[in-house]
């Protein structure tokens, strides 16, 4: 026979509901005071932020070095993402459809920069570049991100397909189709969702990354992350601010966008954790 | 799809060749360089120099104790967190927002969560303004440039990570075997200890080495808000690159940032090829 709930049951489901509300308040504070002190009046910065003022905003858009770097860091997540779609799913492909010796090794080299440090990553590419010379250019900046983002474009393909029905596959095969026309009349349609929020994911962990493009641009050449992470050692103020609230802005943009694509709920425990099952 | 060998050679053509040119080798250029000698010998003297400072020996005891800190406080937050949205929430838009609410931070630059904490925490900042104004300090605290500041500053990044690893493992907890414990009289807090937390120890265990290794190998973090004060370890080898000009220095303190990170990957391995055995 079931126990009923005594206070001291109820009293424990009410404390993790608490803690819980603690910690996702913890979770947003940082992002909502910096996006609110990025509307101060004041010159420097000052909690509670006093007034309103587009002027920080308006600041950046007309710094050129700021709109710049806005662009450098657009282009280069716009370029890493493509290759690694042309890289991440042919390899989900054959990881998803066929088991051969070496194919769990392999799909954990492919995989592992998502564990490595990527700083060592960043000096890695700094010495390669350096020797190969093309260092401190789009370019270097360019592969370390590709070999940074293609394994969010492997996993979420990965997930995709092994939740797929073969048999469509088959029966397109059956039916006289070539693999080419099987996986672009019937594959690809099937798994865009997945292949969207990965291409998305692998976009922003390009956007937002510091340790490869540190090592990797120069002090005229940067990624707007890079560019923040300079200016921070040098002034704190309301512009800094601005700058930080556009990027949360863009984050806010993309959980939305993979919220629409696949489900939010499903994207981030397939994405970012760990565990294979 | 059947693919025959040859497709499978063609597929993987273009991934391999790129990772082989632009991971693989810079990763064993860097592990050469750590052995290079100026005049192109073979020396360990760079991990003698680096293996046996004490100023090196500092920075690393003191990541992983960091690292240490980190994984704590992420459990402690992380855990609570994930239960309640898998058990005790029960509204999927609900669900749905808290999703948003994890997720959102870690599609933030590590620079603008740091930066984030510099405003609640700095000497003009949230915290110290909120208690000059209900008069229980008079002068602002020094809460910044610590390693407690580091501490949270990193649980803040990786905890995202440590919840979605939670849930991940006790979305599948078989509820039936819960409720055959609560049937046959166990307490909810019971249930939990006899039941829900040992079945979720799988996720526990592999989120905790994940944080502790991104912890480990963490830049951005302990830089903004050590203000100088910390030495870590990744601080160190950006120092090789940036102001002492060490590349074979650097490049051996990487290659220790590796192994320890590898040594990592390699128990959260085991670990999950354990519990595979154990499951079957």
């Amino acid at each position: 026979m079931r126990v009923s709930l005594n206070l001291a049951d109820r009293l424990g489901r009410l404390s993790i509901a608490g803690i819980s509300c603690l910690v996702l308040v913890f979770l947003a504070l940082p992002l909502v005071v910096v996006v609110a002190i990025s509307f101060t009046q004041t010159a420097y910065l000052k909690f509670p932020p006093q007034g309103f003022t587009w002027h920080w905003y308006w600041k950046v858009v007309s710094d050129p070095t700021f709109v710049e770097a806005f662009v450098v860091s657009s282009q280069l997540a716009a370029a890493a993402t493509a290759t690694a779609l042309l890289l991440g799913m042919p390899a989900a492909l054959v990881f998803a459809r066929r088991n051969f010796r070496g194919a769990r090794a392999l799909s954990a080299v492919f995989l592992s920069p998502l564990v490595l440090p990527t700083i060592v990553l960043g000096v890695a590419i700094l010495q390669y570049a350096s020797a190969l010379g093309f260092a401190r250019s789009f370019w270097a900046l360019y592969v370390g991100h590709v070999v940074l983002v293609t394994p969010y474009v492997i996993r979420t393909s990965i997930a995709s397909l092994s939740g797929m029905d073969p048999a469509l596959e088959e029966a397109a095969q059956d039916l006289g189709a070539t693999r080419v026309q099987t996986f672009f009349l019937i594959t690809l349609p099937q798994i865009k969702p997945g292949v969207i929020a990965g291409a998305l994911f692998a976009f922003i962990n390009s956007w937002i990354n510091v340790e490869v493009s540190i090592f990797n641009s120069t002090a005229q050449f940067v990624t707007i992350p890079v560019k923040l992470f300079n200016y921070i050692q040098f002034n704190i103020d309301p512009t800094l601010a601005a700058v930080s609230a556009l990027t949360i802005y863009i984050a806010i943009l993309v959980v939305v966008a993979i919220d629409l694509a696949v489900g939010i709920e499903k994207a981030a425990v397939n994405t970012t954790t760990n565990a294979r099952s | 799809m059947r693919l025959t060998p040859v497709n499978t050679a063609v597929l993987l053509l273009g991934p391999i060749a790129f990772f082989v040119l632009f991971f693989v080798a810079p990763f064993a250029l860097l592990i050469g360089e750590s052995f290079a000698r100026p005049d192109g010998g073979m020396t360990l003297a760079n991990y003698v120099a680096v293996l046996t400072d004490g100023y090196y020996w500092k920075a690393l005891l003191n990541t992983l104790l960091i690292s240490f800190w980190v994984t704590v406080v992420c459990f402690v937050l992380g855990y609570p967190l994930a239960y309640f949205i898998v058990f005790h929430v029960p509204s999927a838009w609900v669900r749905r927002g808290i999703y948003v609410l994890l997720v959102t931070p870690l599609f933030t630059s590590n620079i603008v969560r740091a930066f984030g904490w510099i405003v609640i925490l700095g000497r003009r900042g949230m915290v110290n303004s909120s208690l000059i104004a209900i008069g229980l300090i008079e002068a602002p605290l020094d809460l910044l440039y610590s390693k407690t500041a580091i501490v949270i500053g990193l649980a803040y990044i990786l905890l995202p990570v440590m919840t979605l690893s939670v849930c991940s493992v006790l979305q599948t907890v078989d509820r039936s075997l819960i409720e055959a414990a609560r049937d046959l009289g166990a307490r909810p807090s019971r249930a939990f200890l006899a039941v829900t937390f040992p079945l979720s120890l799988p996720g526990v265990v592999a989120g905790s080495i994940i944080v502790f290794a991104l912890s480990v190998s963490a830049y951005v973090i302990p830089s903004i808000l050590s203000g100088g004060r910390e030495m870590v370890t990744p601080i160190l080898i950006f120092q090789q690159y940036t102001a002492t000009f060490r590349p074979d220095i650097g490049a051996a303190l990487s290659v220790v940032l590796l192994v320890v990170t590898l040594l990592l990957i390699g128990a959260y391995l085991f670990f999950l090829e354990r519990r595979l055995r154990v499951a079957v």
